[in-house]
Protein backbone atom coordinates (compact mmCIF):
# COMPACT_ATOMS: atom_id res chain seq x y z
CA UNK A 1 0.00 0.00 0.00
CA UNK A 2 1.44 3.15 -1.34
CA UNK A 3 0.38 6.54 1.06
CA UNK A 4 1.41 10.34 0.43
CA UNK A 5 0.27 12.60 2.85
CA UNK A 6 0.48 16.15 2.20
CA UNK A 7 1.50 18.45 5.07
CA UNK A 8 2.02 22.02 5.15
CA UNK A 9 4.44 24.39 6.95
CA UNK A 10 2.14 27.04 9.09
CA UNK A 11 3.48 29.60 11.68
CA UNK A 12 2.69 28.10 15.33
CA UNK A 13 -0.79 29.65 16.21
CA UNK A 14 0.76 30.14 19.69
CA UNK A 15 2.95 32.63 18.82
CA UNK A 16 2.60 36.60 20.07
CA UNK A 17 1.69 38.29 16.92
CA UNK A 18 -1.49 39.23 16.88
CA UNK A 19 -4.09 39.22 13.78
CA UNK A 20 -2.36 40.60 10.25
CA UNK A 21 1.13 40.43 11.81
CA UNK A 22 0.62 36.90 12.23
CA UNK A 23 1.05 36.59 8.62
CA UNK A 24 3.87 38.64 7.97
CA UNK A 25 6.90 36.35 7.27
CA UNK A 26 9.56 38.79 8.69
CA UNK A 27 8.80 38.20 12.12
CA UNK A 28 8.78 34.65 11.98
CA UNK A 29 11.93 32.63 13.19
CA UNK A 30 12.39 29.06 12.48
CA UNK A 31 11.24 27.79 15.71
CA UNK A 32 7.78 29.47 15.14
CA UNK A 33 7.61 26.85 12.30
CA UNK A 34 5.20 23.77 12.78
CA UNK A 35 3.46 21.51 10.94
CA UNK A 36 -0.80 22.41 10.44
CA UNK A 37 -1.45 20.66 13.55
CA UNK A 38 -4.30 18.76 11.32
CA UNK A 39 -1.38 17.33 8.76
CA UNK A 40 -0.03 15.70 11.52
CA UNK A 41 -3.64 13.97 12.48
CA UNK A 42 -3.01 12.81 8.84
CA UNK A 43 0.16 11.50 9.38
CA UNK A 44 -1.03 9.79 12.40
CA UNK A 45 -3.71 8.63 10.09
CA UNK A 46 -1.08 7.08 8.08
CA UNK A 47 1.63 5.80 9.94
CA UNK A 48 -1.00 4.11 11.74
CA UNK A 49 -1.65 1.94 8.53
CA UNK A 50 2.19 1.82 7.86
CA UNK A 51 1.92 -0.15 11.40
CA UNK A 52 -0.91 -2.36 10.87
CA UNK A 53 -0.02 -2.94 6.76
CA UNK A 54 3.32 -2.30 6.34
CA UNK A 55 2.42 0.84 3.71
CA UNK A 56 4.81 3.00 2.68
CA UNK A 57 4.87 6.40 3.50
CA UNK A 58 5.63 9.46 1.73
CA UNK A 59 5.40 12.64 3.32
CA UNK A 60 5.19 15.72 0.78
CA UNK A 61 4.95 19.62 1.92
CA UNK A 62 4.90 22.12 -0.71
CA UNK A 63 5.85 25.69 -0.10
CA UNK A 64 6.62 26.73 3.79
CA UNK A 65 9.19 29.11 4.96
CA UNK A 66 11.30 26.37 5.58
CA UNK A 67 9.95 22.80 4.58
CA UNK A 68 12.91 20.84 5.37
CA UNK A 69 12.10 20.96 8.68
CA UNK A 70 8.43 19.83 8.32
CA UNK A 71 9.25 17.16 6.14
CA UNK A 72 11.92 16.20 8.36
CA UNK A 73 9.87 15.89 11.47
CA UNK A 74 7.61 13.64 9.29
CA UNK A 75 10.48 11.19 8.30
CA UNK A 76 11.05 11.55 12.59
CA UNK A 77 7.26 10.38 12.99
CA UNK A 78 7.70 7.12 11.38
CA UNK A 79 7.41 8.39 7.19
CA UNK A 80 9.65 6.25 5.04
CA UNK A 81 10.65 9.23 3.21
CA UNK A 82 9.55 12.60 1.86
CA UNK A 83 9.84 15.57 -0.54
CA UNK A 84 9.66 19.35 -0.68
CA UNK A 85 8.06 21.22 -3.63
CA UNK A 86 9.00 24.91 -3.74
CA UNK A 87 8.26 27.34 -6.38
CA UNK A 88 8.20 30.99 -6.35
CA UNK A 89 6.15 31.63 -9.13
CA UNK A 90 3.18 29.31 -7.00
CA UNK A 91 0.69 31.20 -6.10
CA UNK A 92 -0.49 28.88 -2.64
CA UNK A 93 -3.19 31.06 -1.49
CA UNK A 94 -5.72 30.08 -3.33
CA UNK A 95 -6.83 26.45 -2.98
CA UNK A 96 -7.42 25.24 -6.68
CA UNK A 97 -4.40 25.72 -7.03
CA UNK A 98 -2.64 24.24 -4.20
CA UNK A 99 -5.13 21.02 -5.26
CA UNK A 100 -3.49 21.49 -8.87
CA UNK A 101 -0.23 20.95 -7.68
CA UNK A 102 -1.28 18.47 -5.55
CA UNK A 103 -3.00 16.48 -8.36
CA UNK A 104 0.48 16.55 -10.51
CA UNK A 105 2.63 14.87 -7.55
CA UNK A 106 0.22 12.42 -7.31
CA UNK A 107 0.34 11.72 -10.56
CA UNK A 108 4.21 12.04 -10.61
CA UNK A 109 4.58 9.74 -8.00
CA UNK A 110 2.32 7.53 -8.94
CA UNK A 111 0.37 4.34 -8.48
CA UNK A 112 -0.72 6.04 -5.33
CA UNK A 113 -3.31 3.84 -3.28
CA UNK A 114 -4.21 6.33 -0.61
CA UNK A 115 -4.02 10.21 0.20
CA UNK A 116 -4.32 11.42 3.45
CA UNK A 117 -4.42 14.88 4.70
CA UNK A 118 -5.49 17.15 7.17
CA UNK A 119 -9.27 18.56 6.82
CA UNK A 120 -8.13 22.06 6.60
CA UNK A 121 -5.13 24.40 7.48
CA UNK A 122 -5.46 26.41 10.68
CA UNK A 123 -5.45 29.85 11.06
CA UNK A 124 -6.12 30.68 7.87
CA UNK A 125 -8.92 28.52 7.98
CA UNK A 126 -9.05 27.00 4.28
CA UNK A 127 -10.43 23.78 4.16
CA UNK A 128 -10.96 23.17 0.46
CA UNK A 129 -8.17 21.59 -0.73
CA UNK A 130 -9.18 18.02 -0.29
CA UNK A 131 -12.70 18.10 -1.80
CA UNK A 132 -10.93 19.47 -4.95
CA UNK A 133 -7.96 17.43 -4.55
CA UNK A 134 -10.35 14.28 -5.03
CA UNK A 135 -12.60 15.73 -7.55
CA UNK A 136 -9.18 16.39 -9.74
CA UNK A 137 -7.80 13.09 -9.61
CA UNK A 138 -11.56 11.84 -9.69
CA UNK A 139 -11.25 9.34 -6.44
CA UNK A 140 -13.36 8.90 -3.97
CA UNK A 141 -13.00 10.21 -0.28
CA UNK A 142 -14.07 10.90 2.94
CA UNK A 143 -13.47 14.19 4.58
CA UNK A 144 -13.33 14.99 8.32
CA UNK A 145 -12.60 12.04 8.99
CA UNK A 146 -12.25 11.01 13.31
CA UNK A 147 -11.54 6.93 12.56
CA UNK A 148 -10.77 4.53 10.51
CA UNK A 149 -11.57 0.50 10.13
CA UNK A 150 -9.70 -1.47 8.16
CA UNK A 151 -12.36 -4.17 6.61
CA UNK A 152 -11.65 -7.08 4.40
CA UNK A 153 -11.43 -4.76 1.20
CA UNK A 154 -13.02 -1.47 2.17
CA UNK A 155 -12.18 1.06 4.81
CA UNK A 156 -14.99 1.83 7.23
CA UNK A 157 -15.08 5.73 8.38
CA UNK A 158 -16.37 8.01 11.24
CA UNK A 159 -16.32 11.04 10.32
CA UNK A 160 -17.34 14.42 11.69
CA UNK A 161 -21.32 15.62 11.46
CA UNK A 162 -23.44 18.42 13.28
CA UNK A 163 -25.37 16.60 15.89
CA UNK A 164 -23.05 13.20 16.16
CA UNK A 165 -21.14 10.84 13.39
CA UNK A 166 -21.54 9.60 9.97
CA UNK A 167 -19.91 6.17 9.39
CA UNK A 168 -19.45 5.19 5.34
CA UNK A 169 -17.37 2.89 3.28
CA UNK A 170 -14.56 3.83 0.86
CA UNK A 171 -12.64 1.59 -1.43
CA UNK A 172 -9.14 1.38 -0.18
CA UNK A 173 -7.92 3.65 -3.09
CA UNK A 174 -9.26 7.17 -2.44
CA UNK A 175 -8.38 10.20 -0.24
CA UNK A 176 -9.25 10.79 3.47
CA UNK A 177 -9.06 14.20 5.40
CA UNK A 178 -8.45 14.15 8.83
CA UNK A 179 -9.88 15.93 12.01
CA UNK A 180 -8.35 15.98 15.02
CA UNK A 181 -10.15 13.24 17.19
CA UNK A 182 -8.42 10.35 19.60
CA UNK A 183 -7.72 8.33 17.05
CA UNK A 184 -5.56 11.11 15.37
CA UNK A 185 -3.78 12.25 17.89
CA UNK A 186 -0.05 12.51 16.39
CA UNK A 187 2.97 10.46 17.76
CA UNK A 188 5.74 11.46 19.19
CA UNK A 189 9.12 11.76 17.41
CA UNK A 190 11.51 8.60 18.86
CA UNK A 191 15.04 9.41 19.24
CA UNK A 192 15.29 6.75 16.35
CA UNK A 193 13.40 8.66 14.16
CA UNK A 194 15.18 11.58 14.50
CA UNK A 195 18.30 10.42 13.90
CA UNK A 196 17.25 8.77 10.51
CA UNK A 197 15.86 12.04 9.69
CA UNK A 198 18.89 13.62 10.16
CA UNK A 199 20.64 11.23 7.44
CA UNK A 200 17.64 11.14 5.23
CA UNK A 201 17.87 12.95 1.81
CA UNK A 202 15.78 14.73 1.05
CA UNK A 203 14.22 15.90 -2.74
CA UNK A 204 13.53 19.06 -3.59
CA UNK A 205 10.88 19.61 -6.08
CA UNK A 206 10.29 22.79 -8.50
CA UNK A 207 8.24 23.12 -11.00
CA UNK A 208 10.65 22.11 -13.43
CA UNK A 209 10.18 18.46 -11.84
CA UNK A 210 6.35 18.75 -11.68
CA UNK A 211 6.02 20.76 -15.54
CA UNK A 212 3.19 22.19 -14.68
CA UNK A 213 1.76 25.08 -17.18
CA UNK A 214 2.82 27.92 -15.10
CA UNK A 215 0.46 30.04 -16.48
CA UNK A 216 -1.97 27.87 -14.59
CA UNK A 217 -0.20 27.73 -10.97
CA UNK A 218 0.86 31.53 -10.87
CA UNK A 219 -0.74 33.86 -9.27
CA UNK A 220 -2.48 35.32 -12.59
CA UNK A 221 -4.13 32.03 -12.10
CA UNK A 222 -5.87 32.85 -9.33
CA UNK A 223 -9.65 32.55 -9.10
CA UNK A 224 -9.76 33.76 -5.43
CA UNK A 225 -7.94 36.76 -4.67
CA UNK A 226 -7.59 38.78 -1.75
CA UNK A 227 -8.97 42.42 -2.17
CA UNK A 228 -8.13 43.70 1.51
CA UNK A 229 -6.41 42.35 4.82
CA UNK A 230 -7.02 44.00 7.88
CA UNK A 231 -6.90 43.79 12.15
CA UNK A 232 -10.61 43.59 13.28
CA UNK A 233 -10.96 46.56 15.43
CA UNK A 234 -13.06 45.36 18.67
CA UNK A 235 -15.69 47.79 19.67
CA UNK A 236 -16.53 45.48 22.28
CA UNK A 237 -16.74 46.81 25.42
CA UNK A 238 -15.18 44.12 27.71
CA UNK A 239 -14.15 43.94 31.13
CA UNK A 240 -11.18 41.60 31.61
CA UNK A 241 -9.02 41.38 34.67
CA UNK A 242 -5.31 40.66 34.19
CA UNK A 243 -1.70 40.72 35.86
CA UNK A 244 -3.13 40.70 40.06
CA UNK A 245 -3.62 38.13 42.35
CA UNK A 246 -6.31 35.74 41.37
CA UNK A 247 -7.93 36.62 44.21
CA UNK A 248 -8.36 40.06 44.14
CA UNK A 249 -9.27 39.58 40.71
CA UNK A 250 -12.19 37.19 41.23
CA UNK A 251 -13.38 39.93 43.62
CA UNK A 252 -13.94 42.81 41.73
CA UNK A 253 -15.45 40.00 38.73
CA UNK A 254 -18.07 39.58 41.32
CA UNK A 255 -18.02 43.54 42.42
CA UNK A 256 -18.46 44.40 38.89
CA UNK A 257 -21.04 41.90 38.11
CA UNK A 258 -22.79 42.95 41.11
CA UNK A 259 -22.74 46.70 40.11
CA UNK A 260 -24.26 45.74 36.48
CA UNK A 261 -26.81 43.77 37.58
CA UNK A 262 -25.65 40.42 36.28
CA UNK A 263 -27.05 37.83 38.37
CA UNK A 264 -24.77 34.89 38.46
CA UNK A 265 -26.80 32.06 39.82
CA UNK A 266 -30.32 30.94 38.70
CA UNK B 1 -28.74 37.91 -11.17
CA UNK B 2 -29.19 34.93 -10.13
CA UNK B 3 -28.16 33.08 -6.76
CA UNK B 4 -28.37 29.40 -5.85
CA UNK B 5 -28.62 28.70 -2.17
CA UNK B 6 -28.04 24.64 -1.79
CA UNK B 7 -30.68 23.70 0.94
CA UNK B 8 -29.59 21.39 3.44
CA UNK B 9 -31.68 19.35 6.31
CA UNK B 10 -31.01 18.55 9.89
CA UNK B 11 -33.73 16.77 12.42
CA UNK B 12 -35.86 16.43 9.74
CA UNK B 13 -36.30 20.27 9.12
CA UNK B 14 -34.62 22.89 7.19
CA UNK B 15 -31.04 23.77 8.55
CA UNK B 16 -31.27 27.26 10.21
CA UNK B 17 -28.49 28.25 8.25
CA UNK B 18 -29.78 27.69 4.95
CA UNK B 19 -32.74 29.92 5.83
CA UNK B 20 -29.88 32.83 7.49
CA UNK B 21 -28.24 32.65 3.93
CA UNK B 22 -31.71 33.05 2.64
CA UNK B 23 -32.27 36.00 4.92
CA UNK B 24 -28.67 37.87 3.56
CA UNK B 25 -28.74 37.25 0.42
CA UNK B 26 -32.53 38.69 -0.25
CA UNK B 27 -31.40 42.13 1.75
CA UNK B 28 -27.77 42.54 -0.16
CA UNK B 29 -28.82 41.70 -3.37
CA UNK B 30 -32.12 42.46 -3.84
CA UNK B 31 -33.00 42.88 -7.69
CA UNK B 32 -32.10 39.33 -8.33
CA UNK B 33 -33.42 35.38 -8.46
CA UNK B 34 -32.91 33.52 -5.64
CA UNK B 35 -33.33 29.63 -6.09
CA UNK B 36 -32.72 26.86 -3.86
CA UNK B 37 -31.78 23.52 -4.64
CA UNK B 38 -33.13 20.71 -2.68
CA UNK B 39 -32.05 17.32 -2.50
CA UNK B 40 -33.24 14.26 -0.86
CA UNK B 41 -35.56 10.65 -0.84
CA UNK B 42 -39.10 11.84 0.04
CA UNK B 43 -38.58 15.42 -0.07
CA UNK B 44 -41.26 17.15 2.51
CA UNK B 45 -43.84 19.82 1.04
CA UNK B 46 -43.16 22.03 4.17
CA UNK B 47 -39.84 22.00 3.76
CA UNK B 48 -40.26 23.62 0.00
CA UNK B 49 -42.78 25.98 1.44
CA UNK B 50 -40.16 27.01 4.28
CA UNK B 51 -37.81 27.54 1.68
CA UNK B 52 -40.75 29.79 -0.10
CA UNK B 53 -41.43 31.90 2.84
CA UNK B 54 -37.45 32.66 3.79
CA UNK B 55 -37.02 34.53 0.28
CA UNK B 56 -36.32 31.20 -2.62
CA UNK B 57 -38.37 32.29 -5.64
CA UNK B 58 -37.86 29.02 -7.21
CA UNK B 59 -36.87 25.52 -5.08
CA UNK B 60 -35.18 22.70 -8.04
CA UNK B 61 -35.94 19.43 -5.87
CA UNK B 62 -34.28 16.18 -6.82
CA UNK B 63 -36.07 13.30 -4.92
CA UNK B 64 -33.87 9.85 -5.54
CA UNK B 65 -33.41 6.92 -3.09
CA UNK B 66 -29.61 7.50 -3.68
CA UNK B 67 -29.84 11.03 -2.20
CA UNK B 68 -31.53 9.55 1.14
CA UNK B 69 -28.46 10.62 2.91
CA UNK B 70 -25.76 12.60 2.14
CA UNK B 71 -22.81 11.04 0.03
CA UNK B 72 -20.11 13.66 -2.04
CA UNK B 73 -20.28 12.32 -5.22
CA UNK B 74 -24.35 12.36 -5.82
CA UNK B 75 -24.31 15.51 -4.91
CA UNK B 76 -21.35 16.98 -7.15
CA UNK B 77 -23.52 15.64 -9.54
CA UNK B 78 -27.19 16.92 -8.62
CA UNK B 79 -25.88 20.47 -7.50
CA UNK B 80 -23.91 21.04 -11.41
CA UNK B 81 -27.11 19.63 -12.78
CA UNK B 82 -29.07 22.30 -10.89
CA UNK B 83 -26.01 25.03 -11.82
CA UNK B 84 -26.51 23.98 -16.20
CA UNK B 85 -30.56 24.69 -15.61
CA UNK B 86 -30.26 28.05 -13.94
CA UNK B 87 -26.99 29.22 -14.68
CA UNK B 88 -26.37 31.39 -11.57
CA UNK B 89 -23.39 33.72 -10.76
CA UNK B 90 -23.59 33.08 -6.72
CA UNK B 91 -23.74 29.36 -5.87
CA UNK B 92 -23.42 29.58 -2.08
CA UNK B 93 -24.09 27.11 1.24
CA UNK B 94 -24.24 27.11 5.31
CA UNK B 95 -20.37 25.62 5.99
CA UNK B 96 -21.91 22.47 8.09
CA UNK B 97 -19.41 19.37 7.50
CA UNK B 98 -22.03 18.38 3.84
CA UNK B 99 -21.59 21.73 2.40
CA UNK B 100 -18.08 22.49 2.88
CA UNK B 101 -17.61 19.12 0.84
CA UNK B 102 -19.86 20.01 -1.64
CA UNK B 103 -18.90 23.08 -2.86
CA UNK B 104 -15.03 23.21 -3.78
CA UNK B 105 -15.81 19.86 -5.37
CA UNK B 106 -18.26 21.52 -7.77
CA UNK B 107 -16.11 24.66 -7.98
CA UNK B 108 -13.05 23.04 -9.29
CA UNK B 109 -15.00 21.22 -11.70
CA UNK B 110 -16.00 24.30 -13.02
CA UNK B 111 -12.17 25.38 -13.00
CA UNK B 112 -12.51 27.83 -10.29
CA UNK B 113 -12.25 28.27 -6.73
CA UNK B 114 -14.38 28.74 -3.69
CA UNK B 115 -14.41 31.33 -0.63
CA UNK B 116 -14.53 29.60 2.56
CA UNK B 117 -16.17 30.07 6.00
CA UNK B 118 -17.63 34.04 5.09
CA UNK B 119 -19.14 35.88 7.59
CA UNK B 120 -20.54 38.37 5.33
CA UNK B 121 -21.34 39.22 1.71
CA UNK B 122 -21.05 42.98 -0.26
CA UNK B 123 -21.93 44.27 -3.51
CA UNK B 124 -20.64 47.53 -4.14
CA UNK B 125 -21.47 48.32 -7.61
CA UNK B 126 -20.56 45.41 -9.87
CA UNK B 127 -18.01 44.51 -7.49
CA UNK B 128 -18.98 41.11 -5.08
CA UNK B 129 -16.77 40.93 -2.07
CA UNK B 130 -16.30 37.97 0.28
CA UNK B 131 -15.30 38.27 4.03
CA UNK B 132 -13.72 35.46 5.85
CA UNK B 133 -12.23 35.85 9.53
CA UNK B 134 -8.60 34.43 9.86
CA UNK B 135 -6.44 33.95 12.43
CA UNK B 136 -8.73 33.00 15.10
CA UNK B 137 -11.00 36.03 14.33
CA UNK B 138 -8.46 39.23 14.87
CA UNK B 139 -7.84 39.50 11.07
CA UNK B 140 -10.41 39.76 8.06
CA UNK B 141 -10.02 38.78 4.83
CA UNK B 142 -11.90 40.42 2.18
CA UNK B 143 -11.79 38.36 -1.64
CA UNK B 144 -13.28 38.56 -4.60
CA UNK B 145 -13.64 35.76 -7.07
CA UNK B 146 -12.97 36.00 -10.63
CA UNK B 147 -15.05 34.83 -13.39
CA UNK B 148 -18.74 34.56 -14.08
CA UNK B 149 -19.99 31.89 -11.39
CA UNK B 150 -18.75 32.41 -7.41
CA UNK B 151 -18.72 29.46 -5.18
CA UNK B 152 -19.19 30.68 -1.09
CA UNK B 153 -19.65 29.03 2.29
CA UNK B 154 -20.53 30.41 5.19
CA UNK B 155 -19.50 30.11 8.77
CA UNK B 156 -22.17 28.29 10.44
CA UNK B 157 -24.28 30.89 12.69
CA UNK B 158 -23.29 33.88 10.62
CA UNK B 159 -26.56 35.29 9.27
CA UNK B 160 -29.69 35.66 11.36
CA UNK B 161 -32.83 33.69 10.20
CA UNK B 162 -35.63 36.55 9.47
CA UNK B 163 -38.21 36.12 12.06
CA UNK B 164 -41.11 37.00 10.56
CA UNK B 165 -40.36 36.33 7.01
CA UNK B 166 -43.12 36.93 4.04
CA UNK B 167 -42.29 35.28 0.81
CA UNK B 168 -44.53 33.19 -1.17
CA UNK B 169 -45.32 29.54 -2.14
CA UNK B 170 -42.10 29.27 -4.50
CA UNK B 171 -42.10 27.44 -8.16
CA UNK B 172 -40.82 24.12 -7.37
CA UNK B 173 -38.80 22.38 -10.60
CA UNK B 174 -38.42 18.64 -10.28
CA UNK B 175 -34.81 17.92 -12.13
CA UNK B 176 -34.09 14.57 -13.54
CA UNK B 177 -31.04 12.32 -12.49
CA UNK B 178 -29.50 8.94 -13.07
CA UNK B 179 -26.45 7.74 -11.39
CA UNK B 180 -23.74 5.02 -12.34
CA UNK B 181 -21.92 2.67 -10.24
CA UNK B 182 -19.06 4.94 -10.03
CA UNK B 183 -21.09 7.33 -8.29
CA UNK B 184 -21.80 5.34 -5.54
CA UNK B 185 -18.15 4.01 -4.54
CA UNK B 186 -18.48 5.29 -1.15
CA UNK B 187 -21.65 3.89 0.25
CA UNK B 188 -23.62 5.37 3.61
CA UNK B 189 -23.61 2.81 6.81
CA UNK B 190 -24.91 4.41 9.41
CA UNK B 191 -25.30 7.70 11.12
CA UNK B 192 -24.94 7.74 14.83
CA UNK B 193 -26.77 11.18 16.88
CA UNK B 194 -25.37 11.95 19.93
CA UNK B 195 -27.17 10.83 23.11
CA UNK B 196 -28.72 13.84 24.09
CA UNK B 197 -29.67 13.38 27.54
CA UNK B 198 -29.47 16.38 28.84
CA UNK B 199 -31.08 19.55 27.12
CA UNK B 200 -28.81 22.69 27.09
CA UNK B 201 -31.05 24.73 25.29
CA UNK B 202 -33.06 25.95 28.42
CA UNK B 203 -30.33 26.12 30.30
CA UNK B 204 -29.89 29.81 32.29
CA UNK B 205 -26.29 29.48 33.51
CA UNK B 206 -23.68 27.40 31.50
CA UNK B 207 -20.11 26.40 32.97
CA UNK B 208 -18.58 25.51 29.64
CA UNK B 209 -14.69 24.07 29.28
CA UNK B 210 -12.60 23.45 26.42
CA UNK B 211 -9.08 21.66 26.11
CA UNK B 212 -7.71 24.32 28.88
CA UNK B 213 -9.52 21.83 31.58
CA UNK B 214 -6.48 18.99 31.33
CA UNK B 215 -8.60 16.32 31.82
CA UNK B 216 -11.58 13.99 32.89
CA UNK B 217 -11.41 14.84 36.98
CA UNK B 218 -10.38 18.47 36.53
CA UNK B 219 -14.20 18.65 35.09
CA UNK B 220 -15.00 18.28 38.90
CA UNK B 221 -14.69 21.92 39.47
CA UNK B 222 -17.33 23.25 36.59
CA UNK B 223 -19.63 20.90 37.69
CA UNK B 224 -19.16 21.60 41.51
CA UNK B 225 -19.67 25.56 40.16
CA UNK B 226 -22.66 24.91 37.67
CA UNK B 227 -24.83 23.05 40.69
CA UNK B 228 -24.24 26.26 43.11
CA UNK B 229 -25.17 28.35 40.49
CA UNK B 230 -27.94 26.24 39.27
CA UNK B 231 -26.91 25.52 35.63
CA UNK B 232 -25.67 23.26 33.79
CA UNK B 233 -21.88 22.16 32.44
CA UNK B 234 -20.79 22.24 28.20
CA UNK B 235 -17.79 21.23 26.75
CA UNK B 236 -15.86 21.81 23.20
CA UNK B 237 -15.82 18.71 20.99
CA UNK B 238 -12.23 18.37 21.83
CA UNK B 239 -13.37 17.28 25.70
CA UNK B 240 -16.23 14.94 24.16
CA UNK B 241 -13.81 13.68 21.67
CA UNK B 242 -11.21 13.18 24.25
CA UNK B 243 -13.83 11.58 26.59
CA UNK B 244 -13.66 13.75 29.52
CA UNK B 245 -17.76 14.53 29.85
CA UNK B 246 -20.69 12.78 27.73
CA UNK B 247 -20.97 13.99 24.24
CA UNK B 248 -24.31 15.34 25.56
CA UNK B 249 -22.55 18.05 26.96
CA UNK B 250 -21.21 19.24 23.63
CA UNK B 251 -21.87 22.42 22.74
CA UNK B 252 -21.27 24.11 18.71
CA UNK B 253 -21.26 23.96 15.47
CA UNK B 254 -21.63 19.67 16.19
CA UNK B 255 -23.12 20.05 19.21
CA UNK B 256 -25.89 21.92 20.72
CA UNK B 257 -27.01 25.15 20.56
CA UNK B 258 -27.66 27.33 23.84
CA UNK B 259 -28.74 30.59 24.62
CA UNK B 260 -27.79 31.09 28.41
CA UNK B 261 -28.05 34.39 30.52
CA UNK B 262 -24.77 33.85 31.84
CA UNK B 263 -21.80 31.38 29.81
CA UNK B 264 -19.15 31.04 31.43
CA UNK B 265 -16.40 29.68 29.36
CA UNK B 266 -13.51 28.00 30.86
CA UNK B 267 -10.32 27.22 29.28
CA UNK B 268 -11.83 27.74 26.02
CA UNK B 269 -9.61 29.23 23.18
CA UNK B 270 -12.79 30.69 20.95
CA UNK B 271 -12.88 28.37 17.89
CA UNK B 272 -15.51 29.25 15.78
CA UNK B 273 -16.81 25.83 15.56
CA UNK B 274 -17.87 26.69 19.56
CA UNK B 275 -18.56 30.05 18.94
CA UNK B 276 -21.27 29.60 16.41
CA UNK B 277 -23.11 27.47 18.92
CA UNK B 278 -23.54 30.01 21.56
CA UNK B 279 -25.89 33.32 21.90
CA UNK B 280 -25.13 34.00 25.55
CA UNK B 281 -26.57 37.48 27.07
CA UNK B 282 -24.03 37.75 29.34
CA UNK B 283 -20.22 36.03 28.13
CA UNK B 284 -17.16 35.49 31.15
CA UNK B 285 -14.07 34.13 29.48
CA UNK B 286 -11.36 32.68 31.93
CA UNK B 287 -7.87 31.37 30.19
CA UNK B 288 -4.50 31.94 30.54
CA UNK B 289 -3.87 33.09 26.73
CA UNK B 290 -4.49 36.82 26.36
CA UNK B 291 -4.63 36.41 22.59
CA UNK B 292 -7.44 33.57 22.72
CA UNK B 293 -10.11 34.35 20.61
CA UNK B 294 -12.59 33.75 23.16
CA UNK B 295 -12.07 37.41 24.78
CA UNK B 296 -13.05 38.91 21.52
CA UNK B 297 -16.77 37.26 22.65
CA UNK B 298 -16.64 38.16 26.30
CA UNK B 299 -18.11 40.52 28.43
CA UNK B 300 -16.12 40.09 31.63
CA UNK B 301 -13.41 37.76 31.47
CA UNK B 302 -9.89 37.17 33.70
CA UNK B 303 -7.06 36.05 32.23
CA UNK B 304 -5.51 33.29 34.97
CA UNK B 305 -5.72 30.09 35.38
CA UNK B 306 -8.78 28.39 35.92
CA UNK B 307 -7.86 25.53 38.27
CA UNK B 308 -7.27 28.55 40.31
CA UNK B 309 -9.89 31.17 39.50
CA UNK B 310 -12.80 28.73 39.85
CA UNK B 311 -12.19 27.57 42.68
CA UNK B 312 -12.32 30.77 44.23
CA UNK B 313 -15.42 31.47 42.27
CA UNK B 314 -16.66 29.19 43.59
CA UNK B 315 -15.74 29.66 47.12
CA UNK B 316 -16.68 32.89 46.86
CA UNK B 317 -20.37 32.40 45.74
CA UNK B 318 -20.87 29.84 48.46
CA UNK B 319 -19.85 32.30 51.35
Amino acid sequence: MKIIVFIRQIVNPQVKLQGVDYFDTSRISEDDLIINPFDKNALEGALKLKDSESAEVTAICVGGIKPSKAVREAIAMGCNDAVEVVDDNYYLEDPMILAKIYSKIVEKIGDVDLIFTGCEEQSSSSYAVPAMLAELLDIPSVLYAEEIEKTVDRFRISHVLEGGRKIVEMPMRGLISCTDSQYFVPRYTSMRGILTSKRAQIPQWSNEDLKLDEATVCENAASLTVSSFSNIVIEKDSYILKEEEPDEMVDKLLAKLKEDNIKLGV
Amino acid sequence: MKILVFAQIRDDKIEENTLGILNKVNEVFKDSEISASLFGSNIKEEWIKQLGVHGAKKVYTIDVPELEYYLSRPNVKALSKVIDEIQPTIIIAAGTVYGEDLLPRVAIRRGVSCAQRITDITKEGEEILFYTPVRDDQAMKVQKITGDIKFVTTRTGAFFVNENPTGEEPEVISVDITFEEKDLLVKHVEIKKAEVTVNLKDAKVIVAGGRGVGGKDQFAILKELASILGGQIGATRACTDMNWVEETYEIGQTGQSVSPDVYIAAGISGAPQHISGIKAKTLIAINTDEGAAIFNYADYGIIGDLHIILPLLKQKISD
